[in-house]
C-alpha cells in the first residue's frame, strides 16, 4: 500500500502542479518545487544507488549540496546525460529522467554487491598491493577495473546546450542568503554600496526561512516570520542583484571569485530551447562577506549507512519545507541539541517520532524539557552500535555509554523499530571558501570547529560559517562586524529582542563504539568513497602520518562531495589514534570547486567557431568565392591552395608552382606582420635589431633582415624598405608578427630610451597582393600604367609610390619565390578590388592565384628559409649558411655575443642543407630522421628533414634538412629509415633551382 | 579604379542594442614625447590632446583618444569619401611633426574598423566577454580605454550615454561581429 507520507508543505511547494518523472524507468509524480531527493522520499523510496567500492545500498542523506549517496545519471543515453548529479539539489521537471548509478543489473539487485562480502579483501590501499601478479595477468585485471571505475557515465555527444560567462564588479558580494546573509545584503544596498547576493538553492532565507519554532522569537515574532519581512524589504531595494541557483565555486586571490548560476536545470524541456543553460559568474569585488552557514556532522558508528539513515537537519528540511514525512518510525541520534529541535518541529507536523539516543549524560536545555513534555523516550548516555535492513533500515541497537564513552556500562542491549535515523553529530563550519582564498583557521574545542582566524583580504565571514550558533549570537555578532566591515554607523538590527535557547554543551566522541571487534565493524567515515573508520586506523598503521597522505591513502575526501560529510571525523580520529590534538592536524587544503562544475560552464560561448578568434584577410571572401582550401596559420585564415575540377591538394599544388614559373603567379601576402618605424634613431634601431648593417640603405631601398634572440637562435625575419630619411616600414613573419612588435617594444621603453624611435603595428591596414612570373612586368605595367617598371628605374629590392585611380599604394619589387616579382600594397579596405584587378590584367597570362603550400614550395626550390619551419628557436645564421647576413663590423646586435659561445661556435652543429632522393618520385616526410649507419645501436641520428616536396619545376623531390657538420657533407650518400623501408639521399646545396638568380630580372 | 570593400556586411539591430560599421573614417596614430611635439599638434590641428589616461578630447573635425602616455590616435568626427586615401589632415602633420623630427604620424584608417554599438544593453553586452569594470567608465562621457573582448584587443570610447564606437584590428572585426550578434542575440 502506497504510504502517504506528505504533511503540510510550506509555501515553497505548488501542490497544485503535479509534476512527472522517471526514476530507474518507472513514473513517479512530485510537486512544483521538488527535488528529485523530495520527490522520491514522498514517494517511499530511500534506495537510491550502491556504494563506490563495497556496491552496499544507499540513500538519500542529506537535503543539500553536501549530499554524498544519492547522486544519479540524468537522461542518460541522450546528448544531455550527465553523471553525479545530486538527487538533493536538482529539481523535478516534467521529463526528467534519472537513473542509480553504479550498480548493475538494477540498484535493488546489483552483482557488484558480491564486493561487499570481498570487503575485508578490498580495504584501504588494496590497489596498492594487489594486481600484482602474474604480471601477465595485467591487462585482464585492467580491463575489469576499467569498467567498474567510476560512479556515473559521461556523456558520448557532443552537449547541445549554450552556456555563457559574465564579468561582475560589485561593492560588496555576499555569499549566502540565509539569516545572515539577509542582513548583511539589506545593510550594505541601504548603504548605497553596489551588492551582489548570491545563494545555491532555490529561495532566500537559509534554514531560519522554514525554522518556525515556538522557542525561537524575534521582537516577539517567530524567526521565520521575521525573516520573511526582511525579504520582502531586500527585494525592493535598489543597488542590489540578488541570484539564487547561484553556486559560488571558487575564491581566488584579490577578491576574485567564480559562481556558477543555474538558469534552466529547474524548467521543463519544452521551456528549455536556446537559452542559456548555465551561467559563469566572474566576480571581482571590493569586499566579500562570506555567510555561507556550516554542514551538520553525521556520527560515526556501526552500519551508519544504510538507506534511511540521514542527517537530523535534512529530515526536518523534508518535512517542513517539502512536506515529506521521510519515515514513520523515526529516531534520531544525537550528540547536542539539534536534534532535540528538529523532534519538537517533527511533532509540530504530526510525524512520529519514537526516540532519541543521546549520548550525553545530561541536556537540560529548554529543547530537552519540551521533547519530555512530549512524551517521547530519551535514552540519555546511549549510543547506537549496530543498525539491521539491507535495502532499507528496519531497526537499531542501541547501549550505555561508559563514563569515559570508549565502552560500555553493561552489556546490555536494547533493540528498536526504526525506519529513518536522524544522525546528529554537530555542525562544521564551511569554511572552503574562506580557505581557498589563502584563509587561515583556528580550532576551538569547545565545540570542535575549525573557524576562520586571520583575513587575508578584504571579507569578513559571518554566523555559523564563522562559529556563531545561537540565534543572539549569530545577529549581534553579524551586525558588529557589518558596521566595522562596511564602515556604517548603525544597521537595523542592533537592537533586537532575540529569544533563543541556549544550548547545552555537545559531546564529541568521533569513533563511538561497538561491541563488536573493530575489524568486524563497518563505521563509515566518508560515504561516497567507503572509506571507514578501520581504514584510517591502517593507514596510521602503516605509518602514514601526515593528514595529506592519510586522506590519499584511504581517498577519505575525494569523492564529488570532497568529503563535507566525513572530514572532520577522519581528522578527530587520526587525532585520537595518533595521540595527537586534532587543532594541531590542521586540514587538507580545499581546493575549487566547492561543487563541480561542468565543462560546459567553464567554457561558456568558446566553442565552435568561438574557440578561438580568426583573422581574415580583405581577400578573403574572395579565396573563398573561388573555393579555396584554408589552412591557419596561429589566428589567421590563409589560402592553401586553390582545388579546380576535384584536384587533390598534390595536384593543384603543382599545377601551380608550375604556372606561377611558367606565366604568371599572385599570392595573398596580407598576413605577414607590417611595423611602421619612425624617427631620427630609426636606422640605429634596426642596427640594433637584425645581424646585418642599416644604416647605409638609401631611400627608396629594400633589403632582408634577420633577427636573433639573445641567445643567438634565429627568431624571425622579412624585408624592411626605407620609405624616407627617418621613415621605414618592417615586415615579419606571419605568426611572429605580435611577438616581434611586443618584443621591440619592450626593447625601446626598458633598455633603450634614449633612442628617438616609435613603432605602430599597420599589419591590418595594409592588403598585400603578390604578382610574381614571367609576365609579372606586364601584367603590373595594366595595372599601374604610369609606372616606369624599367630595370633601372625600379630595380629588385627596392620600391615606389604609385596611385591606381584616385588610391595611393606601395608596390615593392622583392621576391620569395626567386621569380621577378611585385608586392602591391594598398589599404586594406581596397584591397579585395587590387586583387580582382590583378586577376583580371593577368587573365591573358593565364595569372594562377597560388596559395601557402605552393608558396612554401617554389621558396625551398630557391633554397630560402621559413623561420618556425626550417628553424625552431636553435639554429644560429650560421647553422644556417647564412654568413653573409652576419655584419662583422656592427659592434653590436641583438644575439650577436651569443654567436661566440664555444656551443655556437662548434663545427658539429645542425646545418641547413639540400637532400635529394635517388628515386627522384620518392618524397620524403618532413621530419624524418637522417642517419648514416643503423649498425651500432644506439642509432646515430645526424639530422631531420625540415621542409620537403615534389618540384614540378625541376621534375623530382627536394627536401631541405639540417644534419651535423652538414656544411662539409656536400655530395655524401646517407640515409633515412622509414617503417617499411630505408630511402637513400644524397646532401647537395639548398639551391635548388636559378642559382644565379637570373630569373629575378628576366 | 579600386572599389570600397569593408568587412563588416550589415547592421544589426536588438531589443536595446544596435551595431554597425561607421566608415570611411580617417584614424591616425601620433606618437611624441616632448612638450613641442603636443603643441605642434594643438597648433595645426586647434585640439587640446588629452593628458589623462583613458580620457579624450574632441575638436570641431577630430577626436583624440589617449593611447599611451606617448601615443594617441586621432579619428574623424565625421565620414569622409571612399574614393580617395589621401587626407589633408594627414599631409600637414606629416609636413609639420614627422618630417621635422617632432614626433611619428602613422595612417591607420583600415587597420582598425569603427564599430558604433548603442542602446540600453551596450554594456550587460561587453559584461559577457570582457573583464573591465565599465562602472565608471559608462557614465563619463569620452572614456577610453584599451581593452579585451572575447579574447580580441579592442579600444571602446564613450561618446554618448549608452553609446560607444568601438575600434577592433580590421582581420579580427568579422569575428568580433559575429561573437558581438551571438551574445546580443541572447541578452
Amino acid at each position: 500500500m502506497l504510504k502517504n507520507l506528505r504533511v503540510k508543505t510550506s509555501k515553497f511547494i505548488d501542490e497544485t502542479i503535479n509534476v512527472s518523472f522517471k526514476f530507474n524507468g518507472k513514473t513517479y509524480y512530485g510537486f512544483k518545487g521538488d527535488t528529485l531527493a523530495s520527490a522520491l522520499l514522498s514517494n517511499d523510496i530511500h534506495l537510491v544507488g550502491r556504494s563506490f567500492k563495497y556496491h552496499r545500498p544507499r540513500g538519500i542523506m542529506t537535503a543539500g549540496s553536501e549530499e554524498p549517496n544519492a547522486i544519479v545519471q540524468t537522461n542518460k543515453n541522450t546528448a544531455f546525460t550527465e553523471p553525479n548529479v545530486r538527487a538533493t539539489e536538482i529539481e523535478i521537471y516534467e521529463g526528467l529522467e534519472a537513473s542509480s548509478q553504479n550498480c548493475w543489473p538494477s540498484v535493488s539487485f546489483d552483482i557488484g554487491g558480491i564486493n561487499n562480502f570481498l570487503s575485508p579483501l578490498l580495504p584501504a590501499g588494496f590497489y596498492y598491493k594487489t594486481f600484482m601478479w602474474p604480471a601477465s595477468f595485467w591487462e585482464k585485471y585492467e580491463y575489469v577495473i576499467r569498467h567498474s571505475a567510476g560512479l556515473g557515465k559521461s556523456p558520448t555527444e557532443p552537449d547541445p546546450d549554450i552556456y555563457d560567462h559574465r564579468y561582475i564588479h560589485c561593492d560588496v558580494l555576499v555569499i549566502g542568503a540565509g539569516i545572515t546573509g539577509i542582513m548583511a545584503a539589506k545593510t550594505a544596498a541601504k548603504n548605497n554600496l553596489k551588492t551582489l547576493l548570491l545563494d545555491e538553492k532555490t529561495e532566500l532565507g537559509g534554514s531560519t526561512i522554514f525554522q518556525d519554532s515556538d522557542h525561537v522569537k524575534i521582537n516577539d515574532q517567530s524567526s521565520s516570520t521575521w525573516l520573511e519581512n526582511e525579504i520582502t524589504e531586500l527585494e525592493k531595494l535598489d543597488n542590489l542583484e540578488i541570484k539564487t541557483r547561484t553556486s559560488v565555486a571558487a575564491y581566488h586571490g584579490y577578491n576574485y571569485l567564480l559562481a556558477r548560476e543555474n538558469l534552466t536545470d529547474h524548467l521543463p524541456k519544452s521551456e528549455k530551447q536556446n537559452k542559456i543553460r548555465q551561467r559563469l559568474l566572474k566576480i571581482r569585488a571590493k569586499k566579500v562577506i562570506v555567510a555561507t552557514g556550516s554542514l551538520e556532522r553525521p556520527l560515526v558508528f556501526n552500519n551508519n549507512d544504510r538507506p534511511g539513515i540521514m542527517l537530523s537537519s535534512a529530515i526536518k528540511r523534508y518535512a517542513d519545507y517539502y512536506g515529506v514525512a521521510t519515515g514513520q518510525k523515526n529516531i534520531f541520534f544525537t550528540n547536542n541539541d539539534t536534534a532535540y529541535e528538529n523532534v519538537i518541529a517533527l511533532n509540530k507536523k504530526g510525524i512520529n517520532v519514537e526516540a532519541i539516543v543521546d549520548i550525553r549524560e545530561n541536556s537540560n536545555s529548554e529543547f530537552t524539557k519540551t521533547v519530555e513534555s512530549l512524551g517521547i523516550k530519551i535514552y540519555k548516555n546511549h549510543t547506537v552500535v549496530d543498525t539491521h535492513g539491507y535495502k532499507k533500515l528496519n531497526k537499531i541497537s542501541i547501549m550505555e555509554l561508559s563514563k569515559d564513552g570508549q565502552s560500555f556500562a553493561s552489556l546490555n542491549k536494547i533493540t528498536l523499530d526504526c525506519d529513518c535515523l536522524g544522525m546528529a553529530g554537530g555542525w562544521t563550519p564551511a569554511v572552503h571558501l574562506f580557505t581557498q582564498s589563502g584563509g587561515k583557521l583556528k580550532f576551538r574545542d569547545k565545540d570542535q570547529v575549525f573557524i576562520p582566524n586571520n583575513y587575508p583580504s578584504e571579507q569578513i565571514s559571518i554566523g555559523s560559517c564563522n562559529g556563531d550558533f545561537e540565534l543572539d549570537e549569530i545577529i549581534n555578532n553579524t551586525s558588529k562586524s557589518l558596521k566595522e566591515f562596511l564602515s556604517v554607523n548603525k544597521t537595523d538590527y542592533d537592537n533586537l529582542d532575540i529569544k533563543c535557547p541556549k544550548d547545552k554543551a555537545i559531546r564529541n566522541i568521533w569513533l563511538l563504539p561497538s561491541d563488536k571487534v573493530l575489524g568486524k565493524t563497518k563505521p563509515f567515515v566518508d560515504y561516497q568513497n567507503d572509506a571507514t573508520a578501520n581504514d584510517i586506523k591502517l593507514a596510521l598503521r602503516e605509518g602514514f602520518r601526515s593528514i595529506e597522505h592519510v586522506k590519499r591513502y584511504t581517498t577519505t575526501g575525494m569523492g564529488t562531495d570532497q568529503g563535507k560529510l566525513g572530514n572532520m571525523h577522519a581528522l578527530g580520529i587520526i587525532a585520537d589514534t595518533a595521540g595527537v590534538k586534532v587543532g594541531e592536524l590542521g586540514t587538507t587544503t580545499f581546493r575549487p570547486p566547492y561543487t563541480p562544475l561542468t565543462f560546459g560552464t567553464m567554457v561558456g560561448r568558446n566553442v565552435g567557431e568561438y574557440f578561438d578568434a580568426f583573422r581574415r584577410t580583405p581577400m578573403n571572401d574572395w579565396h573563398n568565392e573561388n573555393k579555396a582550401e584554408f589552412e591557419n596559420v596561429g589566428q589567421w585564415k590563409r589560402a592553401w591552395y586553390y582545388p579546380k575540377n576535384k584536384e587533390t591538394m598534390h595536384e593543384a599544388v603543382q599545377r601551380e608552382s608550375k604556372a606561377a614559373r611558367d606565366s604568371a603567379g599572385i599570392l595573398d601576402a596580407s598576413t605577414l606582420g607590417k611595423i611602421d618605424i619612425q624617427g631620427t634613431d630609426a636606422s640605429e634601431f634596426l642596427n640594433r635589431v637584425y645581424t646585418n648593417a642599416w644604416s647605409k640603405l638609401a631611400i627608396g631601398k629594400c633589403r632582408y633582415g634577420l633577427m636573433l634572440n639573445e641567445d643567438g637562435m634565429v627568431y624571425d625575419d622579412g624585408v624592411t624598405t626605407r620609405l624616407d630619411e627617418n621613415h621605414y616600414i618592417m615586415t615579419t613573419t606571419t605568426g611572429g608578427a605580435a611577438n616581434v612588435l611586443g618584443k621591440l617594444e619592450d626593447y625601446l621603453q626598458t633598455e633603450w630610451s634614449e633612442l628617438d624611435v616609435y613603432l605602430s603595428s599597420v599589419t591590418d591596414h595594409y592588403a598585400t597582393a603578390s604578382v610574381c612570373g614571367p609576365n609579372s612586368k606586364k601584367i603590373l605595367n595594366k595595372i599601374i600604367p604610369d609606372l616606369d617598371l624599367s630595370d633601372e628605374n625600379f630595380p629588385h629590392m627596392s620600391f615606389k609610390n604609385a596611385k591606381i585611380g584616385n588610391i595611393k599604394c606601395r608596390v615593392m619589387r622583392i621576391s620569395f619565390t626567386g621569380e621577378h616579382s611585385y608586392e602591391i600594397n594598398v589599404q586594406a579596405n581596397f584591397g579585395k578590388t587590387l586583387w580582382e584587378k590583378c586577376m583580371e590584367a593577368g587573365q591573358e597570362f593565364k595569372i594562377t592565384p597560388y596559395g601557402t603550400e605552393t608558396m612554401h614550395l617554389l621558396r625551398a626550390e630557391k633554397g630560402f628559409i621559413i623561420v618556425g619551419q626550417d628553424t625552431d628557436g636553435t639554429m644560429t645564421p650560421i647553422d644556417l649558411q647564412m654568413d653573409w647576413i652576419v655584419s662583422k663590423k656592427k659592434y653590436d646586435f641583438i644575439g650577436k655575443r651569443s654567436l661566440y659561445r664555444s656551443d655556437t661556435m662548434k663545427e658539429d652543429r645542425k646545418q641547413l642543407v639540400g637532400l635529394v632522393t635517388d628515386n627522384p618520385s620518392e618524397v620524403l616526410e618532413e621530419g624524418a630522421q637522417i642517419v648514416a649507419n643503423t649498425s651500432t645501436t644506439p642509432v646515430e641520428m645526424l639530422g631531420h628533414v625540415t621542409s620537403s616536396y615534389y618540384s614540378p619545376n625541376l621534375n623530382k623531390s627536394i627536401a631541405l634538412a639540417v644534419v651535423r657538420g652538414g656544411k662539409n657533407m656536400m655530395g655524401q650518400k646517407l640515409f633515412i629509415p622509414m617503417e617499411n623501408k630505408n630511402i637513400n639521399v644524397t646532401i647537395v646545396d639548398p639551391v635548388f633551382f636559378d642559382k644565379e638568380n637570373v630569373r629575378l630580372n628576366a | 579604379m579600386l572599389n570600397y570593400n569593408t568587412s563588416i556586411k550589415e547592421d544589426k539591430s536588438y531589443s536595446d542594442l544596435d551595431m554597425k560599421e561607421i566608415k570611411p573614417i580617417m584614424k591616425l596614430i601620433i606618437r611624441g614625447k616632448t612638450k613641442d611635439f603636443i603643441t605642434a599638434i594643438e597648433k595645426k590641428l586647434n585640439i587640446i590632446l588629452p593628458t589623462i589616461a583613458n580620457t579624450s578630447t574632441s575638436g570641431e573635425a577630430l577626436t583624440a583618444l589617449w593611447l599611451s602616455p606617448d601615443e594617441w590616435m586621432l579619428v574623424s568626427n565625421n565620414t569622409l569619401s571612399n574614393d580617395t586615401n589621401t587626407y589633408e589632415v594627414e599631409d600637414n602633420l606629416i609636413k609639420n611633426i614627422s618630417k621635422v623630427n617632432l614626433g611619428a604620424i602613422t595612417n591607420v584608417s583600415d587597420q582598425f574598423v569603427m564599430i558604433n554599438i548603442k542602446g540600453n544593453k551596450v554594456f550587460d553586452l561587453f559584461a559577457t566577454g570582457s573583464p573591465f569594470n565599465f562602472n565608471e567608465f559608462k557614465n563619463k562621457k569620452g572614456s577610453v580605454v584599451q581593452t579585451i573582448l572575447s579574447h580580441i584587443d579592442v579600444i571602446i570610447h564613450l561618446t554618448g550615454i549608452n553609446e560607444v564606437n568601438l575600434l577592433v584590428r580590421r582581420s579580427f572585426s568579422e569575428h568580433l561581429y559575429s561573437w558581438l550578434n551571438d551574445s546580443a542575440s541572447r541578452l
